[in-house]
């Protein structure tokens, strides 16, 4: 259908029909010039894509085994080359795996299958193997122990371009001591290449992003300036295993059914349905095979039931040398089995003979009517109904009044009342003339039946609509016409033709064609969302988490949704605050199924949302009100799909497909949701911070001064500093009590909220008559009293207990927001 | 007798200060209660026939730090004139304003002249202290009167008896700063005129008119300060003479005799001592205009508005002046004083004011 519906199948049906007719062009001639869409086409951009592959490859290794992933990536500079080499710790492989996973270039196993995985992203570990043999002449080195194995093996591969094959050119038997495998199983990729690195960025951010979105793995990467580690975070679980499903029929191509239509088994159309595709049962089957019933063999047009005796006349007149009794009886049952079939008093010409079939069937006890003489009946009845003759002598005697009339109500039914009714009569008239089969057509059968296409049906309404605004000098727009086509094949009855068995549709690219629109056009439930496998909110929280020192984490998952029969989900999250760079643009991190998507940042869908987003209703600056906001802010989304639409074959953007850009909007904006209210209530924070610390100044100089002026001892402002803050006061006094002191601890809580501070007064003596509700721990030589009194707004709650003259106290409060709080000793 | 006053204001500051330090003390907000100082809530008192503030208040707090500020520049400004007053000095509005450059509480400095008027204004009316007894005047020199009037004024070097006509030259005797400092001791005088603008004082000095008709000119200077309209009033009240206010034919010049007659919003709190209900408003009418065809400008449409809101203002809520506004709206015209002159340079002096002082049973 459009660009992105291009599978990745498909392109290897390209390179395959390229390798084919065009036997003398190699396999490295071929990636040479592909190489821009298999991402090598720069050697900065070569490095990137090559730890693409093997990263990607290295993760899906491990995961498969669910292992954890332990991911190192070390480039180093080897004479004019580089040499990369990433090892996991996954299940190992071993030589007969060889082929399989550095297969053909192209042809990958994931091509094919529905389900969600990174794999489907790139093109394979093979093309970078390629790329390294190509530019550095040296092959790729894989050492690999699988688990339990008490050797290392280590070969030597390289890609005959010839025959586009792997071919191992030096295997060893090593024991682990001798290799440079790590750990106790895995496998270790390096490769040696033309590169440089200057997209020293690009492999960074790749590095770190993956690690956003595998919480689960630890990434190691050096290169020759730095070096560091993403570590793990260990209660993130591995992501789990996929499910492969059968592709829905709504997002099938026609290729693709083809080749399914010789691959399976079934015999009927509808049995290849149900067994090929998701989500198809009888019922959906069924509407299906209408459907394409519909588009392949077109409807037949039903005409209004003339009163039951032209209808018995009719069959009376068909039929001869019959007892008249038993023609009347016939008569009677045509014209009963004829009103059973009819839907609105109008029939088709199937139904006719479907009702004359009946009707014979019927009476078949008292008189046979033999198929000859059921074909002049029904003949004769389908004249009396369209008023057009059986063969092309009648044609004088056609009075198609009838039909006419029945376009004459279609056409005024489907046209605005503003239309002039003379207007509309005259086109009705020419539209119904369109029906009645002229010269050779009268020998068709179709052509008398008024079996048609619904575009021919457009053709009819064009061609009279056409003629009556050249002669009434009127306009009939394209709506209008629509309406009228709409109207009349929604008269139009589905025919009863069987379609074609499966083995002949196979041989039919214009019947498959018509199949596939039928699938379209039919509604069929969503597919099954268990191939995918999104990060979740948690996770994908605490990989910004792990990766991003911020003060502020946000994340949403949406449900899965469906675009072009396949299903996906968004998720987006957010990072704001601590030591996220300030200065500029929101870092945008961009994945489809846990890729980073690196390059081609304008172009993506992802970045066109977040651009169109007004930032500043969630309180983020964003200059002139468009484009990606400002500020310490990293924002992230992630598309898993069975089939990411890409842009373009280098896969760097996601395309504007209307359906996954509004999940994407709604996962950022539930995204910043959290953000918002956060970054609201920072702000109000602030402000009563700035108004504190203004207020703290002017208080006490105001005090000092009234002091001043009165000659008074200067005033105690702290409860006018407290109230004015809506704060929660926090009190201590002593008074001497006999040999020991009563402290009195008092909160007043000006705040317009319930709060329930939690106090901790550390004193040096043991403390006695405490208020109900205090405790009191000892701990190496000091008491902790402990008290968390609830304190209603307005109110305020005292503390009391006595102790020694000469302890001391350390006084402390926690559970009330700092700007919130006021103590004073 | 200067002392006297100076305790008591001085007092009265410390009052006020104690009222702050009580707030402070019980764990109130401190805070500062003012009556609303726009038109809205300004009301005639049928005792004393001006108009004084109304019932409406507005609250300085310091619950907000706009109002804490408030509050600190008030308490540094009590401080600042306790203190003057008990060192006996006086210093200007603008004065002020510069010296709280020199407090040590940053937030405590004035931003702008506008500022510290308006916190002067407010002290006087919580402490019901006259500014002049605050020691705090103007920086502005006040205005001039010239007449057949005697009087003693207490200077600060020592006490002066002046004539206000055969004592002073030309430019007439200039009113001070504080005039209850003077005492009124004889005079000739048969009625006062307030005159807006200084071409026409000077036109009617140089005509003698206050010679011939026995008339205190007093100079109004445009809006009259605080002494000016002081100084109209106690010659109402002290010497019992009718006061006339002769200014332009314009809704800027009306508010002139507003003040004068019936306070100005700003300084409603002192209107029962600065206004003169009794004044009476000579011209220009807008009548005037007619009747002696004088040339004119036209209205500017900030002159309609000026005068449709006079029309709302409680000040001028009588017949003469609902009937010369809408007749200056209805001609969309106004004059100057000066544009007598139109039928010579005499004829203020031997028409125009004969015969309007005449109409109204001065002469």
């Amino acid at each position: 259908m459009t660009s992105f519906q291009q599978t990745l199948g498909e392109e290897a049906g390209i390179a395959e029909e390229l390798a084919e007719s065009q036997r003398a062009i190699s396999i490295a001639e071929f990636f040479e010039k592909n190489k821009q869409m298999l991402g090598f086409d720069s050697e900065a951009r070569a490095l990137v894509t090559a730890v693409k592959e093997a990263v990607d490859n290295a993760l899906d290794a491990t995961e498969e085994a669910r292992i954890r992933p332990n991911i190192s990536v070390e480039i180093t500079e080897s004479g004019d080359y580089y040499r990369l080499a990433v090892e996991d710790n996954g299940p190992g492989i071993t030589k007969a795996q060889i082929p399989k996973i550095f297969g053909k270039l192209l042809y990958g196993s994931r091509f094919h299958a529905r389900e969600q995985s990174r794999g489907q992203q790139g093109i394979g570990i093979s093309a970078a193997v390629l790329y390294s043999q190509l530019t550095s002449g040296k092959p790729a080195k894989i050492t690999s122990r699988t688990k339990g194995s008490e050797t290392v093996m280590e070969f030597e591969l390289v890609i005959d371009t010839d025959d586009n094959e792997p071919e191992i050119r030096d295997e060893r038997e090593l024991t682990p001591g001798e290799s440079d495998l790590g750990d106790t199983h895995g496998t270790r990729i390096e490769l040696e290449m033309a590169g440089n690195m200057r997209a020293r960025q690009q492999l960074q951010d790749y590095i770190k992003h993956t690690a956003v979105v595998n919480p689960h793995a630890t990434i190691s990467f050096s290169e020759p300036n730095q070096e560091f580690v993403a570590k793990a975070d260990y209660d993130a679980d591995l992501p789990e295993e996929t499910e492969e499903i059968r592709p829905h029929p709504h997002g099938v191509e026609l290729g693709n059914v083809l080749k399914m239509l010789k691959a399976t088994d079934s015999h009927s159309v509808s049995g290849f349905l149900q067994t090929e595709f998701t989500r198809v049962g009888r019922k959906t089957a069924d509407n299906i095979v209408d459907a394409f019933r519909d588009r392949h063999y077109g409807r037949e047009m039903a005409w209004s039931l003339p009163d039951d005796d032209a209808v018995i006349a009719a069959v009376t007149e068909a039929v001869n040398n019959k007892p008249a009794e038993a023609v009347g009886a016939f008569a009677d049952q045509v014209v009963a089995a004829l009103g059973d079939r009819a839907a609105d008093g109008r029939v088709a010409h199937h139904q006719v003979a479907a009702a004359v079939e009946a009707a014979a069937e019927a009476v078949e006890a008292e008189a046979q009517f033999g198929s000859t003489v059921r074909g002049n009946v029904v003949e004769g009845v389908w004249t009396a109904i369209t008023g057009y003759g059986v063969t092309s002598e009648d044609e004088e005697a056609d009075d198609t009044s009838r039909i006419r009339d029945d376009v004459r109500a279609h056409a005024d039914a489907a046209t605005s009342v503003q239309k002039d009714d003379a207007v509309v009569v005259a086109f009705a008239d020419r539209l119904a003339a369109k029906f009645v089969p002229e010269g050779d057509d009268t020998e068709d059968l179709d052509a008398r039946r008024n079996r048609l296409h619904r575009d021919t049906v457009r053709d009819y309404v064009d061609r009279a609509a056409d003629m009556t605004e050249e002669r009434e000098d009127a306009t009939f727009g394209d709506t209008a016409r629509e309406n009228v086509v709409e109207e009349l094949w929604g008269t139009m009855v589905t025919v009863p033709d069987d379609p074609p068995k499966v083995r002949d549709l196979a041989a039919d690219r214009q019947g498959v064609g018509d199949l596939v629109a039928a699938m379209r056009m039919t509604d069929i439930i969503a597919p099954p969302t268990s191939c995918l496998s999104p990060i979740s909110a948690e996770l994908v929280e605490a990989g910004l988490r792990k990766e991003f020192d911020a003060e502020f984490y946000s994340a949403a998952t949406r449900d899965a949704e469906v675009t072009a029969g396949d299903p996906f989900v968004v998720e987006a999250g957010i990072a704001y605050g601590g030591d996220i760079e300030a200065e500029g643009q929101a870092q945008l991190l961009r994945y489809a199924n846990r890729v980073p998507l690196v390059y081609k940042r304008g172009g993506c869908a992802i970045t066109q949302v977040i651009q169109d987003i007004g930032w500043r209703n969630y309180n983020l600056d964003q200059p002139g009100g468009r484009g990606v906001p400002n500020g310490p802010v990293v924002i992230m989304v992630h598309v898993a799909s069975t089939n990411v639409p890409f842009t373009s074959e280098s896969k760097d953007a996601v395309a504007s497909v209307p359906e996954i850009e509004d999940e994407i909007e709604l996962a950022v904006r539930e995204a910043a949701r959290d953000l918002k209210s956060y970054l609201k209530k920072q702000r109000s924070m602030r402000k009563r911070q700035q108004k504190q610390n203004v207020l703290a100044d002017i208080m006490p100089r105001m005090a000092t001064k009234v002091a001043e002026v009165t000659g008074r001892p200067e005033p105690n402002y702290d409860d006018a500093l407290a109230r004015i803050m809506n704060n929660v006061l926090v009190e201590r006094e002593t008074t001497e009590n006999g040999d020991g002191q009563t402290v009195t601890v008092r909160i007043e809580n000006n705040a317009s909220t319930k709060e329930s501070p939690e106090l901790t007064d550390i004193v040096t003596a043991e403390p006695s008559n405490l208020t109900d509700g205090a405790s009191v721990v000892e701990m190496d030589g000091e008491w902790f009293v402990k008290w968390q009194p609830e304190v209603s707004s307005g109110d305020e709650a005292v503390l009391e207990y006595t102790v020694a003259t000469d302890a001391s106290f350390d006084l402390s409060v926690s559970g009330v927001e700092g700007p919130k709080l006021t103590v004073t000793n | 007798m200067s002392t006297d006053t100076d305790a008591d204001a001085r007092q009265q500051l410390i009052d006020l200060a104690a009222e702050f330090y009580d707030q402070f003390e019980r764990g109130d907000v401190p805070s500062m209660t003012l009556p609303t100082r726009t038109k809205s809530n300004i009301e005639y008192d049928e005792a004393s026939d001006v108009w004084v503030y109304g019932d409406r208040t507005s609250t300085r707090s310091a619950n907000s730090v706009r109002g804490a500020r408030k509050l600190l520049k008030a308490i540094y400004t009590i401080e600042f004139l306790a203190r003057q007053l008990d060192e006996d000095r006086s210093s200007t509005l603008r004065e002020l304003y510069y010296l709280s450059e020199s407090w040590d509480a940053e937030e405590a400095q004035f931003n702008g002249q506008d500022e510290s008027n308006k916190l002067v204004e407010d002290l006087e009316i919580v402490s019901e202290v006259k500014r002049e007894d605050f020691h705090m005047r103007p920086e502005e020199s006040g205005a001039t009167l010239i007449g057949p009037l005697e009087l003693i004024e207490q200077t600060r070097r020592g006490e002066r008896q002046i004539h206000c006509q055969k004592d002073v030259g030309e430019g007439g005797y200039q009113i001070p700063n504080n005039p209850d400092t003077i005492e009124f001791t004889d005079h000739d005088t048969d009625f006062v005129l307030c005159v807006e603008t200084g071409g026409m004082r000077d036109r009617l000095v140089e005509n003698g008119f206050d010679t011939e008709y026995n008339c205190l000119i007093v100079h109004l200077k445009g809006q009259p300060a605080r002494a000016t309209r002081r100084v109209t009033k106690r010659l109402h009240d002290e010497l019992d003479l009718p006061v006339l206010v002769f200014t332009d034919g314009d809704p800027w010049s009306y508010r002139i005799f507003g003040s004068v007659a019936y306070g100005s919003i700003k300084s409603a709190h002192l209107s029962k001592y600065l206004a003169t209900p009794e004044a009476r408003y000579v011209g220009i009418r807008p009548q005037d205009i007619v009747e002696y065809d004088l040339p004119t400008d036209p209205l500017a449409d900030s002159d309609v508005n000026a005068l449709e809101s006079e029309l709302e203002d409680p000040r001028f809520q009588d017949e003469f002046w609902t009937e010369q506004i809408e007749l200056q709206l209805d001609i969309g015209k106004k004059a100057e004083q000066q544009a007598l002159a139109a039928n010579g340079l005499d004829f203020v002096t031997d028409t125009y004011l004969p015969e309007r002082l005449t109409d109204m049973g001065v002469l």
